[in-house]
């Protein structure tokens, strides 16, 4: 459920800012002991639910206690293999994460116990809040934002997930990859975008640093997140999944100070809710909401979207591609009808197909087939390199744009029917295919994207898609998710440069 | 006898309160832009057809004549501006003629008097202006001026505070932006001239809190400046 605050904007900018000023400390080093947690304590958990949080937390790699009061429930932790306490303060440990799954009623007096126990940070899995607009979920909401208050306790929500750690196994869900590191951390205004994120993030070889549901945001918020992100060495990428901000010029600082330092993606959802205004003037009547956030955004030199696909296409493109500042591209395509749609995809989306240098052209004469062919650029390659059947053809071709100084990028097509006439043939080839794009991603100063659409072979495309994207190529499934993704990345690469 | 420009923010403000309005008139805002160093046309407030004949013979002819009254938005559209007077004689007759129009079409409005202005050359119109936004705060505006900028909505936004980036940005980021690098035969307009209207601006803004939006519409450019032809301020409840 969404929250609606119908306050004015100026009391949520006082309240925002005595908040960050009232945290002691170091708030960016408070957050670094949530988020990397050697404790974790879920409190409230029940059969009724699934143990679904201390499944989820199943895989945490550090300590894991349970605080329930209900003895009835107790059995059903234990089988879990989890030490369950009565209360916070039985617990024999200093307790560095919290998530707290306890009905509304009892919220307050699990957060005041986390105030006593002086545990790092307690997440509100707990709703009911003013996301329900009643007058009992906003009393109960400024009930615990006090308690935490006046307490110094870093609370997270309410009305949320949470924090993920994949490294440390500290789980949303039990669908949650764990164990490994990741680079690319999300902070989400959505339960549902966060974990989503991570899942098909990782399906696309994106491996999430942490994640945050941040949910109704009564203390800390977007910026306090953002602000840790640029901080933790973990994390390279910052995604935000944000439908309003509460103190958008607080939102916009830190923004823009994250993008100076590492690639920010914002997603946007929803709009937001256009307060009433008089118009006096030309300047009121066309400033619209979705104009305003845009302008932002592009004033921040963050990337904008507005889905999960280009988000992750984006991120992609930031995680696997060398940085560049230069638009021309150099597309290669098994086929001329290829190499005239590759070629439109990438310059709609802004980007250059320039010709190449004299000197490229000599050299690809010599070996090129034009029967079938040509190398304009785009170059239509499928009688030279044969999707790999000539490995030395492609070589020669990729170290020829490598050269090129008219080429700042590259983007191949990987042709499914190409491959799978020679897979049929000879099953290995795949391999050596992988291999040597993967070198050229290795070795290559400039950013190589490959396009494996799924076209008629969805299976053949996926394995191989998930084979490239394993060995950090970036890998789409069309020109024009390539083409966006790429566009996108240069733009925030120049924007660092202060280019444009 | 032209009165200096002695209108301070607060003192408009202070009067407009007094007078129940939040618009503040074009003299007033005029003045304190102008005090704000945001090159503006000087209008002086003429209350009788023989002081504006006076004042427009002490600034220099031609003038334009404009309604001055808190309650009229569109000037134009109630008989209200009446451009290009070259004689004294023209100056008082026109005088007349705007009151009579606009009594007759606006019979409510409160009118303060007449504002005779120096007649700007003709330059490439465009539109600076600033409003809030409930999220971000004050926003600063830009697009080329004239009527179509409500229909095509050719516009770029910035949030307060900007950098000169940000002005410069903004300004090439609209579709008709090659219009004032000088399209068809044209000389190219001062672009920075304009970036610098707009980050005064903004930090006029920025330094008062209590200005809810400012128009500057139209804003003539020239190859060397840029100059408001006319400006309202709308004052609010203070930030």
């Amino acid at each position: 459920m969404r929250q609606r605050q119908t306050r004015s904007v100026r009391a949520d900018r006082a309240e925002a800012l005595s908040l960050q000023d009232g945290y002691s400390g170091k708030l960016n080093d408070r957050l670094a002991r949530a988020f990397n947690p050697k404790t974790v304590a879920v409190v409230g958990d029940k059969k009724m639910m699934g143990y679904m949080w201390l499944n989820a937390m199943k895989t945490f790699s550090g300590k894991l206690y349970s605080v329930q009061i209900d003895p009835s429930e107790i059995p059903g932790i234990e089988a879990l293999g989890v030490t369950n306490y009565k209360s916070l303060a039985e617990v024999p440990d200093d307790i560095d994460y919290v998530l707290c799954a306890v009905p509304r009623p009892v919220a307050a007096r699990i957060v005041a116990d986390c105030a006593t126990k002086k545990v790092g940070a307690v997440a509100l899995f707990t709703s009911g809040f003013a996301e329900t607009e009643t007058a009992d979920g906003i009393e109960a909401q400024r009930q615990v934002t006090e308690i935490a208050r006046e307490n110094d306790l870093l609370l997270i929500g309410p009305n949320c997930m949470g924090i993920y750690n994949r490294r440390l196994g500290v789980r949303h869900s039990g669908d949650q990859p764990a164990g490994d590191p990741g680079n690319v951390a999300f902070i989400g205004q959505s339960g549902t975008h966060t974990i989503n994120f991570s899942l098909v993030g990782a399906v696309h070889g994106i491996k999430c640093s942490k994640t945050v549901s941040f949910g109704n945001a009564v203390l800390l918020d977007a910026p306090d997140y953002l602000d840790y992100f640029v901080t933790d060495p973990e994390t390279e990428v910052i995604v935000m999944y944000i439908e309003g901000v509460k103190d958008g010029a607080r939102f916009m600082e830190s923004l823009r100070k994250a993008a100076r330092k590492k690639p920010v993606v914002v997603w946007k959802g929803g709009t937001t809710v256009a307060g009433g205004r008089a118009v006096y003037s030309h300047t009121a009547s066309l400033a619209s909401a979705p104009a305003i956030w845009n302008a932002a955004m592009r004033q921040a030199g963050v990337i904008q979207t507005d889905n999960l696909d280009e988000t992750i296409d984006a991120v992609k493109a930031l995680v696997y591609c060398k940085p560049t500042t230069g638009r021309g591209m150099g597309l290669v395509a098994m086929t001329g009808g290829q190499s005239v749609v590759i070629t439109d995809a990438f310059e709609r989306e802004g980007l250059e197909v320039p010709l190449l240098t004299q000197k490229s052209y000599d050299e690809l004469a010599s070996f090129f087939n034009i029967i079938g062919g040509s190398y304009r650029n785009p170059l239509d390659a499928g009688g030279t390199i044969g999707m790999g059947f000539m490995p030395g053809n492609l070589q020669k071709l990729f170290e020829i744009l490598e050269r090129d100084k008219n080429v700042d990028a590259v983007a191949m097509e990987v042709s499914g029917t190409f491959i799978a006439r020679r897979m049929r043939q000879n099953p290995a080839m795949l391999d050596g295919f992988v291999e040597m794009m993967a070198k050229q991603r290795d070795e290559s100063k400039k950013p190589f994207v490959a396009i494996a659409h799924p076209a008629h072979l969805e299976d053949i495309m996926l394995e191989i898609r998930t084979r490239l994207l394993g060995r950090g190529v970036a890998t789409f499934t069309s020109f024009q998710a390539a083409a966006r993704a790429m566009s996108r990345a240069i733009g925030y690469w120049r924007g660092r440069r202060g280019l444009d | 006898m032209i009165r200096p420009a002695v209108t301070t923010l607060a003192g408009a403000i202070r009067r407009a309160k007094k007078e129940n309005r939040t618009v503040l008139t074009e003299i007033e805002s005029k003045e304190v832009l102008a005090r704000a160093g945001i090159p503006v046309t000087q209008a002086a407030l003429a209350t009788s057809a023989t002081e504006a004949g006076k004042v427009a013979k002490e600034m220099g002819f031609p003038v334009v004549l404009k309604i001055v009254s808190p309650d009229i938005t569109h000037k134009s559209d109630v008989g209200g501006v009446i451009v290009g007077l070259d004689s004294k004689k023209a100056v008082e007759e026109g005088y007349a003629t705007i009151l009579k129009a606009v009594r007759k079409k606006q019979p409510k409005a409160r009118i303060e008097g007449v504002a005779v202005q120096k007649m700007a050359p003709e330059g490439t119109q465009v539109i600076v202006g600033m409003s809030k936004d409930p999220q971000f705060g004050p926003v600063m505006m830009f697009g080329l001026g004239g009527v179509l900028v409500e229909v095509l909505k050719d516009v770029s936004f910035r949030i307060v505070p900007l950098e000169k980036r940000d002005a410069a940005q903004m300004v090439r980021e609209i579709k008709g932006y090659p219009v004032l690098e000088g399209a068809r035969g044209k000389e190219p307009a001062d672009v920075k001239a304009i970036e610098a209207l707009i980050l005064k601006l903004s930090a006029f803004a920025e330094a008062n809190p209590q200005v809810e939006e400012i128009d500057l519409n139209p804003v003539f450019a020239y190859s060397d400046g840029v100059i408001a032809v006319d400006a309202r301020i709308v004052i609010g409840d203070g930030g």
